[in-house]
């Protein structure tokens, strides 16, 4: 079939028995980095190495983090900084950071204690989603192993750095992997996004300069300290976007899971890597690349990028699912890479119920500060239930385009834009579907409740 | 002072300015509801947005039916910034009315009323609701949603003096920020999320601090409306004049908004005074209007035998008169009591009328015994003027005020022989100020009290909703208020009633207007003028 390379470097703890415990991860390699970097290399090398990797955040954004990391204000003795980490893996359709966590805790753990060093942390809080209550588990089980072996303490690895690591379970709500409305719900307020500037770097947690970044981008500093900052940018197959990450595949494939390989791979490879289709009869209709929040493709759109110059010139002609996924390469696509867990559906799949099941879920999860967020996911919650049920008019599709134009762009943080974006991903490459289902009274064909059924195995919904 | 732009008009502002501070202090309003100038910025409702001219303007993906090519096809708009969070800097290019920025403010506004219950002509707040003020000024669509609204609590008691409205709330936090922020209780917060979140309160708790009445007034929509004020008047009959508190001596500047054909005061609400009261005052002090109705004395009392009975109030000036023609023939001492209660006007000619109609007279000052001060606004004398009177006082040559204790201990000693008492209030109640019965008592007053309900006789004088007239604060700011109804049939301030009753002696104090008397008042404190319009 294919020989796509599939490295095993973040996952390659996790076949192994026991592979979530301290003695198995450690004899199997753990720590031994974070050895020799606290033991032989200064904070700023440790910077440098991080910033040569080329690691876009692994949270959705797909910031650098090694320039994330230089965004820290000077040191000062009044000012601890602190590191976060947001495991709070909401976004639909997104299944990565729990693998890391439940599978190989420790490689988290040694990529904090790395990044402490690096940014001058003493302190790390993990902020792991409640209903992880395996990764809650382990992790705190890890660290209490490393507290007893003193890596946590006040001499890790015999060097001047006190660190300690605690775990924080979520709150409960989307809204909290937001960056900001997590460190609201780290310090016991409301999950609500907090207005920036300043950004965490300057003022975080408990109005301290903060580092916050995702399970998985922490879970590959060990790697990078263990390559070297360039060898491991090289590992992938696209520029400004290094080494290898986590992808997922949920949907109608054969096999969906989560698997390790270098960054720019395309969605047909994964799909392919995931056995392929799940029905040989129900062709792929579209794929949601990376996260709820990403718009929606379709595998017979092509790139068009004729001039030279366009940055997807070398994919002119082909098919969407045939770009390499990467921060920038999907930005350009128009859609975004976001956690690079896809979902995928077939032919069975009613796209109006794909979207009307989407904005449920922002409709419920808005945190109801700004009102074009509070408002606008209601109603296009509210009018894609109305053109799903039969209760809509062909007008109601235009609605939905004006309703999300008006959200774009207007609100606090991004989970407006990242409903806005996705619902006119929608109606404009599934525009037939939503003007049907408007004009004979609802969708007939591929109800939410069918779709669902035969992926439950003939359950009872 | 540096200057930016706004609306191509150039406009000075303060160094860590937002936009909207900035407009604000030059009379400019920028469309807002979450934003209050004595609250922090949380920048959530969104209606400020303005576009910011600098450089290339960031610009944000969005799409547009293209019929020519029956498809949809990428657009963009240009990213706008919240007014309210956005720093001035020198030279700053600002439109509030660029087409994207009005596009802004009706899409915001059309938002906000998707799920309002528009009960307008049931809600208190209509005639001064932002969301009818917006809805005129800023929305460009009729209502495009047309299923059943999302349904909230309604009429939630919050606590005696507020109730609350969930479906009629923008959700802009004001009321929480107001009571963590000022008021230094966090007793309100939000609950669930979304287009279903709601305030509520602290569980066990209610709203029922000394501040709580500035929620309702920090609202900009109906959704907390005032226990006492619900149902009671619409705003749009209602006329407002520039006052100030008589609740204590902060004199949080106010405004009194009364009924003008019934001649009705129906609620005191803070006027904006960044060196006294900010933009608050606390309940009791918007409570005190009860006081311009409730307890007043409309009718003259004469003490006679078998109990006191009504006269008019010229009859009651004329035995007045007498008591004191009396007491003069007799050489007895009067006792003068001066008022913290009343305006330094009415001190003032009291003053005179002490030293220069009754001669050589013992001074004294009746006040109020005190109530809790506050660091935030209340202080712990629950009295206007204190400084005023005793500065008019001074002024005439009286440079101690002595106690209504003092005077008591007077009377009994034989040294006062009659009581000349201005004012209402005292410190002392009705039975431990009746020993002073032993003589003549003379009282000027608006409303019931110990002083009156002893007296021999009793004057009736307006309150200071009904004259104009100076108090004096704590901190000897002299603050003018404005009348804003009349006073009842034949009754006129204390110092035109003092004036009359110089005549009735055949003497005459030389005022004939308010700004006669205003021009003889100390020199020496700085006199705020209030705001002519509401
Ligand atoms: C609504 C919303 C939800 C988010 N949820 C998560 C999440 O569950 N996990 C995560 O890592 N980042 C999430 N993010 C992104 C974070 O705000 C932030 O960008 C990220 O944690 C930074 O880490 P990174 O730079 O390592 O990616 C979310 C962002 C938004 C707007
Ligand atoms: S955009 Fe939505 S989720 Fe984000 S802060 Fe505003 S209301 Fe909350
Ligand atoms: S009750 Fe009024 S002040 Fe409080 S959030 Fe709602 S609209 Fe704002
Ligand atoms: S603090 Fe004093 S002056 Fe201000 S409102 Fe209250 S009583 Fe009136
Ligand atoms: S006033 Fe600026 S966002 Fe509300």
């Amino acid at each position: 079939m294919s020989t796509i390379d599939t490295t095993c470097l973040l996952t390659d703890r996790y076949a192994l028995a026991d592979s979530f415990t301290y003695a198995v991860a450690e004899k199997a390699g753990a720590y031994a980095t974070a050895r020799k970097v606290l033991t032989g290399m200064q904070p700023d090398a440790i910077k440098a190495e991080v910033k040569a990797a080329n690691i876009r955040g692994r949270g959705g954004a797909g910031f650098p983090a090694g320039v994330k990391w230089g965004f820290l204000p000077p040191p000062d003795p009044n000012k601890p900084v602190y590191l976060v980490i947001n495991a709070d893996e909401g976004e639909p359709g997104t299944f990565k950071d729990r693998t890391i966590m439940e599978k190989d805790p420790h490689r988290l753990l040694e990529g904090c204690i790395i990044a402490m060093r690096a940014i001058g942390a003493h302190t790390t809080y993990i902020y792991v989603r409640g209903e992880l209550v395996t990764s809650i588990k382990r992790l705190e089980q890890g660290i209490r192993d490393l507290r007893a072996k003193g890596v946590l303490g006040k001499r890790p690895f015999g060097i001047d750095h006190a660190m300690d690591i605690h775990v924080h379970p979520g709150g409960g709500a989307y809204i909290c992997g937001e960056e900001t409305s997590l460190l609201n719900s780290l310090e016991g307020y409301r999950g609500e996004p907090r207005l920036k500037p300043p950004f965490p770097a300057v003022s975080g947690a408990f109005g301290m300069p903060t580092i916050v970044n995702n399970v998985e981008t922490i879970a590959s500093v060990p790697d990078i300290l263990k390559l070297g900052g360039a060898a491991w940018s090289a590992l992938s197959r696209l520029p400004n976007d290094g080494g290898t990450r986590l992808y997922g595949v949920s949907g109608h494939v054969k096999n969906p899971h989560v698997f390790e390989g270098p960054v720019g791979l395309t969605l047909r490879e994964m799909i392919d890597l995931c056995g392929g289709m799940l029905d040989a009869s129900r062709p792929l209709k579209g794929v949601i690349p990376g996260g709820s929040s990403t718009p929606v493709l379709r595998p017979d759109d092509l790139v068009h990028a004729p001039d030279a110059a366009h940055p997807l010139h070398a994919w002119h002609g082909k098919s969407h699912l045939d770009v390499p996924m990467g921060v920038d390469t999907m930005r350009n696509l128009g859609t975004m890479l976001g956690t690079c867990c896809a979902i995928v559906m077939d032919s069975s799949v009613n796209m109006v119920e794909a979207a009307r099941n989407l904005m449920r879920f922002y409709h419920h999860e808005s945190c109801g500060q700004c009102t074009p967020c509070r408002e606008g996911t209601g109603w296009l919650a509210e009018i894609c239930d109305r053109i799903a049920d039969g209760h809509a008019t062909e007008a109601d599709v235009e609605l939905l385009v004006d309703v999300s134009n008006n959200m774009m762009g207007n609100t606090i943080c991004a989970l407006a834009d990242g409903t806005a974006m996705p619902m006119l991903a929608f109606v404009r490459k599934f525009r037939g579907e939503f003007l049907a289902a408007a004009r004979e009274g609802g969708v007939k064909n591929g109800r939410l409740d069918q779709a669902v059924v035969p992926l439950l195995g003939g359950r009872a919904a | 002072m540096p200057t930016f732009k706004l609306n191509g008009q150039d406009l000075e502002y303060q160094p860590g300015d937002t936009i909207i501070r900035a407009a604000w202090r030059a009379g400019i309003e920028i469309p807002h509801y979450c934003w209050h100038p004595g609250l922090s910025v949380v920048a959530s409702c969104r209606m400020c947005l303005v576009e910011v001219k600098s450089g290339r303007p960031m610009m944000l993906p969005i799409m547009q039916w293209d019929a020519k090519k029956n498809e949809y096809v990428d657009a963009t708009k240009v990213k706008l910034v919240p007014a309210c969070q956005q720093a001035v800097t020198d030279g700053l290019e600002v439109s509030s009315q660029s087409e994207p920025a009005k596009a802004a403010h009706a899409t915001v506004q059309e938002f906000l009323l998707l799920n309002h219950p528009v009960d307008c002509p049931i809600c208190d707040q209509a005639g001064e609701c932002k969301l009818q003020d917006y809805w005129l000024a800023h929305q460009t669509k009729l209502k495009r949603k047309q299923t059943e609204p999302v349904h909230k609590s309604k009429a939630v008691r919050f606590g005696p003096t507020i109730v609350y409205d969930g479906e009629r709330c923008v959700m802009c936090t004001r009321c929480i920020r107001f009571n963590d922020e000022v008021a230094k209780d966090p007793v309100l917060d939000m609950r669930e999320r979304g287009n279903v979140n709601e305030i509520c309160l602290s569980p066990g708790r209610e709203l029922d601090h000394k501040y709580t009445l500035m929620s309702e007034h920090v609202c900009p929509v109906g959704a907390l409306t005032s226990r006492d004020f619900r149902f009671k008047a619409r705003v749009w009959f209602l006329k407002a004049a520039p006052s100030v508190c008589s609740g204590c001596a902060t004199g949080c500047n106010m405004f009194i908004d009364f009924e003008p054909r019934a001649q009705e005061v129906q609620r005191l609400r803070p006027r904006d005074n960044e060196a006294v009261n900010k933009y608050w005052m606390c309940d009791d002090g918007m409570m005190s209007y009860r006081r311009f109705h409730e307890g007043r004395v409309t009718a003259g009392r004469v003490r006679a035998t078998g109990g006191l009975v009504d006269v008019t109030p010229s009859a009651a000036l004329t035995e007045a008169a007498a008591l004191l023609a009396a007491a003069k023939k007799a050489g007895k001492k009067v006792g003068v009591v001066f008022s913290a209660q009343h305006s330094s006007e009415d001190n003032h000619v009291l003053a005179k009328f002490a030293r220069d109609v009754l001669g050589a007279s013992s001074v004294y000052l009746a006040a109020q015994g005190g109530w809790d001060g506050d660091a935030i606004l209340r202080d712990a004398d629950n009295n206007p003027n204190r400084a005023g009177a005793t500065a008019v006082a001074a002024q005439h040559g009286f440079a101690s005020l002595g106690t209504t204790a003092k005077l008591l201990a007077d009377v009994a000693s034989g040294s006062v022989g009659a009581v000349l008492a201005l004012g209402w209030a005292s410190q002392e109640s009705a039975a431990e100020l009746a020993a002073l019965s032993k003589v003549p008592v003379i009282s000027l007053a608006s409303n019931e009290g110990a002083l009156p309900s002893i007296a021999s006789v009793l004057v009736p004088v307006a309150t200071h909703a009904e004259t104009n007239g100076t108090f004096t604060n704590r901190h000897g700011l002299a603050q003018q208020f404005k009348r804003a109804i009349h006073a009842p049939d034949g009754i006129k301030s204390a110092w035109e009633t003092l004036a009359e009753l110089a005549r009735a002696l055949g003497a005459t104090i030389d005022f004939g207007k308010l700004e006669d008397v205003r021009r003889a008042l100390p020199a020496s404190t700085p006199t705020a003028q209030p705001a002519a319009t509401a």
